[in-house]
């Protein structure tokens, strides 16, 4: 896999997660598509070893940016260096209807990341779209800023709803698409949510080894039994295709 | 197609089992996907596919993959197609290199039944046998048990496959007797290694994070050792395989006694172009060819500053 070195641009602490802007002219982007990245240089690159997943944040054709959580030594290292590695666009993102009516779009944690621009995109089509987000607790929640008129709910109650990203909603089965990004669990029940008369689209976070579909790592199952790549056939999923 | 030779003026060549290998690098078996050959072409001496058995398997539930320290551990479980739908595919990975076909079964009649599958095929240039997966219940690593497993299967396949060349790839435990078995069954050529046995265990969850083979740079030296004593005990040729990262190490691995070195696990982390890159400005400096670096430690005594005893 090739890595293109990149200077970090703009670095912005929000709550628990950092906010990375790069300069990337390598277009188009579809929203839900991902991006392999790691601290820069080769040999220090061997250990930790694979680079990392992360969608998207956001694209506007001369910077990208990338939203994610300190969880090891990885993405403690992407936290720090000037210089990072990335190879990018990945996957297979998001498909945007026109003509499905309003759309629900509903991130979990760090799961928030692609739907800042496909929101953006979402906009842009003149799809109208609410906005669910549930975090673990209010400093997690920070992020919500960045998504006006979104509707929050944390786990400890420490900011908006007591609950789940689901809790604050009544019903998702008027939408007409169903966008989704975070923890299987939680995509399981936005799955079970939305019912079978929508376009339902899960992003799902799973580990990576290569990214380009050569080590088969990433792959989640699906309905009438074997397991998909989430690299290369997602990591966008119609909900019916997997199979929790 | 880039001949590079025509624009480094360094011979990258090797021949192994009788074949022409424009360079000394081949993929690993399972690490090189139909999607990404577009990122290799000019690298490879010949081309080796994902491990192909006599039906579609499904793999191993996730979580298949977990990084270590230069490293990772994976128990991907020889996800497959199965061999029909394999070979149906199979012209996507014609880069005008010999192909290399991996496969696996679990009983030596599978092994020798899918030989013979290949045997008149003529777009196949030579069978890898997967003795060594350590992520199946049964065949894989089992075969590799001792001298006499591997014999039983190599012998069968040999029968099955008269005008191929074989290679037996094997694990580093026992590997030296394995070999010699390998090569008396009627091996072409070996294989050594795979992935090493390992364990990854996820201490706040209190529980087996991922219980596969480790690859990477953590094996290299591992991989290196297993490679110069096969090599010093076999006549058929060695392919080097273990961790093998940069143009250095694949250097070190044909001094160590190969004659052509897979590239597997670093090319998740590292455009394997770059490692050719990195060879052939060995080779430049060291004014040699690559087929002269084979087994060149053998013949070269530690170097005396004067008056020394040994």
């Amino acid at each position: 896999m090739k890595f293109y070195k990149v200077e970090v641009e703009e670095r912005e602490e929000l709550g628990s997660y950092t906010l990375l802007r790069y300069r990337w002219s390598d277009g188009p982007v579809e929203p839900g598509q991902f991006v392999m990245a790691r601290a820069a240089g080769y040999p220090e690159t061997l250990d930790p070893f694979l680079a990392r997943p992360f969608s998207f944040y956001d694209y506007d054709g001369e910077m990208a940016s990338l939203l994610f959580e300190v969880r090891g030594r990885g993405t403690a290292l992407l936290d720090l260096a000037p210089t990072i590695e990335v190879t990018a666009p990945l996957g297979k993102g998001f498909r945007i209807e026109p003509g499905l009516g309003r759309a629900a779009l509903l991130g979990g944690g760090i799961g928030v990341a692609p739907l800042k621009i496909l929101g953006r995109r979402l906009d842009a089509a003149g799809v109208p779209h609410d906005v669910f987000l549930g975090f673990a607790d209010a400093r997690s929640a920070v992020v919500a800023r960045e998504f006006q008129g979104a509707e929050v709910a944390t786990m400890d109650g420490s900011e908006g709803t007591h609950g789940t990203v689901l809790d604050p909603i009544d019903t998702l089965e008027d939408y007409g698409a169903v966008y989704s990004c975070g923890p299987n669990p939680m995509l399981a029940a936005v799955k079970l949510a939305a019912g079978e008369n929508s376009l339902c689209q899960l992003s799902v976070e799973e580990r990576m080894g290569c990214g380009n579909g050569s080590c088969n790592g990433c792959v989640v199952p699906v309905r009438g039994g074997g397991y998909i790549r989430s690299c290369i056939e997602g990591p966008v999923f119609r909900a019916e295709v997997l199979a929790w | 197609m880039v001949v590079r030779e025509q624009k480094t003026g360094v011979d990258l060549a090797v021949e192994l089992c009788g074949l022409m290998l424009r360079t000394p690098l081949i993929p690993a078996s399972g690490t090189l996907s139909r999607e990404a050959l577009g990122e290799v072409e000019g690298v490879y001496g010949a081309m080796l596919p994902k491990t192909a058995t006599p039906v579609a398997r499904a793999g191993n539930p996730p979580p298949r993959v977990a990084e270590t320290p230069a490293g990772m551990v994976n128990s991907i479980g020889l996800q497959n197609p199965g061999v029909e739908v394999f070979l149906r595919d199979l012209d996507a990975f014609d880069l005008g290199v010999p192909i290399f076909i991996s496969v696996a079964g679990d009983t030596v009649a599978e092994f020798a039944s899918l030989c013979e599958r290949l045997a008149d095929d003529e777009r196949i240039c030579a069978v890898e046998l997967n003795l060594s997966c350590p992520n199946v219940e049964c065949g894989g690593l089992a075969f590799c048990a001792g001298p006499a497993s591997v014999e039983e299967v190599v012998a069968a396949c040999r029968a099955a496959v008269s005008d191929k060349p074989i290679l037996a790839k094997l694990t580093n435990g026992g590997v030296v007797e394995n070999a010699r078995a390998a090569e008396a069954a009627g091996a072409d050529a070996l294989t050594v290694i795979n992935t090493l046995p390992a364990l990854t265990v996820d201490a706040r969850m209190r529980k087996v994070l991922v219980k596969g083979g480790l690859s990477g740079p953590a094996i290299k030296p591992v991989a290196l050792r297993a490679v110069y004593d096969v090599s010093g005990v076999v006549r058929v040729p060695v392919v080097g395989s273990g961790g093998v990262t940069s143009g250095t190490d694949v250097a070190e691995f044909m001094l160590a006694g190969a004659t052509a070195v897979q590239v597997g696990t670093a090319s998740f982390v590292r455009d394997p172009y770059e490692i050719l890159d990195e060879f052939t400005v060995y080779l430049k400096e060291s004014t040699l060819s690559a087929k002269e670096l084979t087994g060149a430690l053998r013949g070269v005594r530690p170097v005396l500053t004067g008056g020394e005893d040994i």
